[in-house]
C-alpha cells in the first residue's frame, strides 16, 4: 500500500504518457508466428485503433496485453504495470473477441459476478447498464439477448471498473449499421477526457471516425504506426517526365532528396500539390517531356491494402 | 480470494444444474436407500403353500431384520454401508467437473479473469465455492435419509431413536471427505480437459466402470494391492465401512485399506486435485 502512495505523485510529475508499451512482443504457435517483435506504443487519453485484417494478430496481442496468454518473448507493461497483474487489472476494462458470459444468468446477475471478481460497488451496475442502454432487458437471461445485446453487455462488463484503460476487440463485430454506428458513437464519448481507448478492427472507416492515432498489424508485425491523416500519406503529386532519372534529379532539387520516389516509371512527390505549376516551368525549361501531372492523394484504403500487402479484408 | 468466492457463489447457487443435481441426489438416496428395500420388505412375495413352516418363520426374521435396518437408529449403517452414498459420489464429479469445465465451454474465464481477481484468486473463489456445496450436499444425503428413515418408522410404527450426534457428526466427516475427493477429480478433470464433456465422461467412466473392473481383477501381487489401496473407491468403501452393517444377517467384506488411512488419502487426494487444478490453471494460456 504504502509503495503505491509514494509512487503516484511521482509518476504524475513524470507524466508518464505511455499507458501501453510493449517490447519485441512475440507470441509463437508451433510454426506460426501470430504476432512478430511487435512495439506498441500507446499514450493516455487517445482512442489508438490498431487495424489489421483476419488472422493479423490483434487478438493475440490484446490477450497478451491482459495477461491471458504468455508472450514467447519480448515484454509489455500496460499503465506500469506486468500484464494479468491485479494492479493493472484494476484499472483496465476489456472485452476480447466475442462476449462471453454465463447463458443462466440475467445481464443483471452476469454483471454482479462481474463487479465481485472486480470489487466494484453494486450501484455502478444499474449505471453501466443504462450506458450501453440495456437496463430494459437487465433481467432477462445472457441465452436469450441477440447478438447486439450480447456485445452491449460485453462493454458494459469493460466499463465497470470506470477503467482508465479500455480495451475493446473488435467491438461492433455482427453488428447491423444502426448497431454500429452506435457503438462507434458509445466508443468515441467514452473515449474523451483522460481516458485510453485501445480498439482493434479490421474496418477503416471504423478506424477512420474514431481513432486518433493508428497501428497497421499485418502477419503480426507492425507495419505503420501514426495519425490516420499520416498513414493517409501526404499530399503529392504524380509526375511523369522523359528521361525519368534527369526529372528525379531536378524534382530532388526542388523538393527535397527524400520527398521523391520512383512508382512504375513515375515520379511521386510528397509535396504540396499546389507548386505542380512550378515544377512544371522548371521540368520544361530543362528540356524534358512533360507527359503527365496530377495531385496524387493515397486513400486510407490504398495504403491498408499498400501496407498489408494486399490483402483483402 | 473472498471477493472471488462471492462471485462464485453467486454462479453455482444460480445455476440450474446444481439443484438439479441436489434433486437427483435427493432422489437416489430415498429409492435406492430406502423405498426399493422397504417396498420388498414390507410386501414379500407369495409364499407356496406347501412351504414348511420352519422356512416361512426365518423369512419372516429375515424381513424383520431388514426393515429393522431402514429405522432412524440404524440411519448411518444403511446409507454408508451398503453403498448407497457413495452413489452421490458421481454426483459432486459432475458438480466439479462442471464448476471448472463450463468456464472453458463458454468462454468466460477470459471475461472473468480480465475483471481482475487474479487465476490463485479466482481458482481459491472457486475451490472454496465448490467445497462449500459438497458440504451442502452431505448434509442433504444425510437429510434425505433421515426423513425416509423417520417415514418408515411412522410407517411400520416403531419407536424413533436417533443415532448419537458425535456418530452423525463422523457421518458428516467421512461424507465430506468422499465428496471432496470425487468432487475435485471432477474439478481437476474440467481444469484439465478445458470443457465438461469430456471431463465428466471420464471422470464416470472412471468411478463406474474402472476402479470396479480393478477390484474384480484376479491378479495377486503386491504392487498390485499397493495400486488398489490408492484407489478412490477403495478408500471410499473403507471409510463407509466404520458404521458396520444395517442387518446383523451380512457382515460388511473386510475392507483393503484401514479406515485412518483411508481418510488420509482421501484428504491428501482434495490437496493433490486442487494443486493440479492451480498449476493447470496458471500455466496455461487462456485462449
Ligand atoms: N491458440 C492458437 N493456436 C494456434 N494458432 C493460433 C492460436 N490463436 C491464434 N492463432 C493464430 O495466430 C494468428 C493470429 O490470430 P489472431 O486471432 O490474433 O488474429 P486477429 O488479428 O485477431 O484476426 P481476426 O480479425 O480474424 O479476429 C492466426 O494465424 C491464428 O491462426
Ligand atoms: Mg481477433
Amino acid at each position: 500500500m504504502a509503495a503505491t502512495v509514494r509512487q503516484e505523485p511521482q509518476e504524475k510529475e513524470r507524466g508518464t504518457p505511455l499507458v501501453v508499451e510493449t517490447r519485441g512482443l512475440t507470441k509463437r504457435y508451433g510454426r506460426i508466428a501470430a504476432v512478430e517483435s511487435l512495439d506498441l506504443t500507446v499514450r493516455r487519453g487517445e482512442v489508438y485503433g490498431f487495424l489489421g485484417p483476419n488472422g493479423a494478430g490483434k487478438t493475440t496481442t490484446l490477450r497478451m496485453l491482459l495477461g491471458l496468454i504468455r508472450p514467447t518473448s519480448g515484454d509489455a507493461r500496460v499503465l506500469g504495470e506486468k500484464p494479468g497483474s491485479p494492479a493493472g487489472l484494476g484499472k483496465v476494462g476489456a472485452l476480447v473477441e466475442s462476449p462471453a458470459f454465463y447463458p443462466y444468468l440475467s445481464g443483471q446477475d452476469n454483471l454482479r459476478v462481474m463487479a465481485r471478481y472486480s470489487g466494484v460497488r453494486s450501484p455502478r451496475i444499474a449505471e453501466v447498464l443504462e450506458r450501453v442502454e440495456l437496463s430494459g432487458r437487465a433481467k432477462d437471461k445472457f441465452r436469450k439477448y441477440s447478438l447486439g445485446m450480447k456485445q452491449r453487455l460485453g462493454v458494459a462488463a469493460a466499463l465497470l471498473k470506470d477503467p482508465d484503460l479500455l480495451v475493446l476487440d473488435e467491438p461492433t463485430n455482427g453488428l447491423d449499421p444502426k448497431g454500429m454506428a452506435d457503438m462507434r458513437d458509445l466508443i468515441r464519448r467514452l473515449g474523451k477526457g483522460d481516458r485510453t481507448v485501445l480498439l482493434s478492427s479490421h474496418l477503416l472507416g471504423e478506424v477512420e471516425q474514431i481513432c486518433d492515432r493508428v497501428g497497421v498489424i499485418s502477419k503480426g508485425s507492425l507495419v505503420a504506426e501514426g495519425s490516420v491523416a499520416e498513414l493517409r500519406g501526404k499530399q503529392g503529386l504524380l509526375v511523369r517526365a522523359e528521361p525519368t532519372e534527369e526529372a528525379a534529379q531536378i524534382a530532388e532539387k526542388l523538393v527535397g532528396v527524400e520527398e521523391v520516389a520512383e512508382l512504375g516509371g513515375a515520379l511521386r512527390l510528397t509535396t504540396d500539390p499546389e507548386r505542380a505549376a512550378e515544377i512544371n516551368a522548371k521540368l520544361v525549361s530543362a528540356g524534358l517531356r512533360v507527359s503527365e501531372l496530377r495531385p496524387a492523394g493515397q486513400s486510407l484504403e490504398e495504403a491498408f491494402l499498400e501496407l498489408t500487402g494486399g490483402e483483402t479484408v | 480470494m473472498l471477493a472471488s468466492f462471492g462471485a462464485e457463489l453467486l454462479k453455482i447457487r444460480k445455476r440450474p444444474a446444481t439443484w438439479i443435481l441436489a434433486l437427483v441426489w435427493f432422489i437416489l438416496i430415498v429409492l435406492f436407500g430406502y423405498l426399493f428395500t422397504y417396498s420388498f420388505a414390507a410386501n414379500p412375495p407369495d409364499r407356496p403353500e406347501d412351504q414348511p413352516p420352519q422356512v416361512q418363520q426365518q423369512e419372516e426374521a429375515f424381513n424383520e431384520q431388514i426393515l429393522n435396518g431402514l429405522l432412524p437408529e440404524n440411519l448411518l449403517e444403511n446409507l454408508f454401508a451398503n453403498g448407497v452414498f457413495s452413489l452421490g459420489a458421481a454426483i459432486v464429479l459432475i458438480l466439479g467437473a462442471m464448476a471448472a469445465g463450463s468456464e472453458y465451454s463458454w468462454g468466460t474465464m477470459k471475461t472473468s479473469l480480465t475483471q481482475r481477481p487474479g487465476r490463485l484468486g479466482m481458482l481459491s473463489g472457486k475451490a472454496l465455492a465448490l467445497a462449500l456445496f459438497i458440504v451442502l450436499f452431505v448434509l442433504l444425503g444425510l437429510a434425505a435419509g433421515a426423513m425416509s428413515s423417520y417415514t418408515v418408522a411412522l410407517l411400520e410404527d416403531a419407536s424413533i431413536n436417533w443415532p448419537p450426534l458425535e456418530e452423525l457428526a463422523k457421518a458428516a466427516g467421512v461424507g465430506v471427505l468422499t465428496f471432496g475427493a470425487w468432487g475435485f477429480l471432477g474439478f481437476a478433470l474440467g481444469m484439465l480437459f478445458r470443457g465438461t464433456a469430456l471431463a465428466i465422461g471420464l471422470g464416470l467412466a472412471w468411478a463406474l466402470a474402472v476402479e470396479n473392473t480393478i477390484a474384480l481383477l484376479p491378479i495377486e501381487s503386491d504392487w498390485w494391492e499397493s495400486f488398489r489401496r490408492l484407489t478412490l473407491g477403495e478408500n471410499t468403501s473403507s471409510v463407509g465401512s466404520i458404521f458396520g452393517s444395517p442387518n446383523p444377517s451380512f457382515s460388511i467384506p473386510e475392507t483393503l485399506v484401514e479406515p485412518e488411512r483411508a481418510a488420509i488419502t482421501l484428504g491428501l487426494y482434495v490437496a493433490v486435485f486442487a494443486v493440479v487444478s492451480l498449476v493447470l490453471l496458471l500455466r496455461r494460456d487462456v485462449t
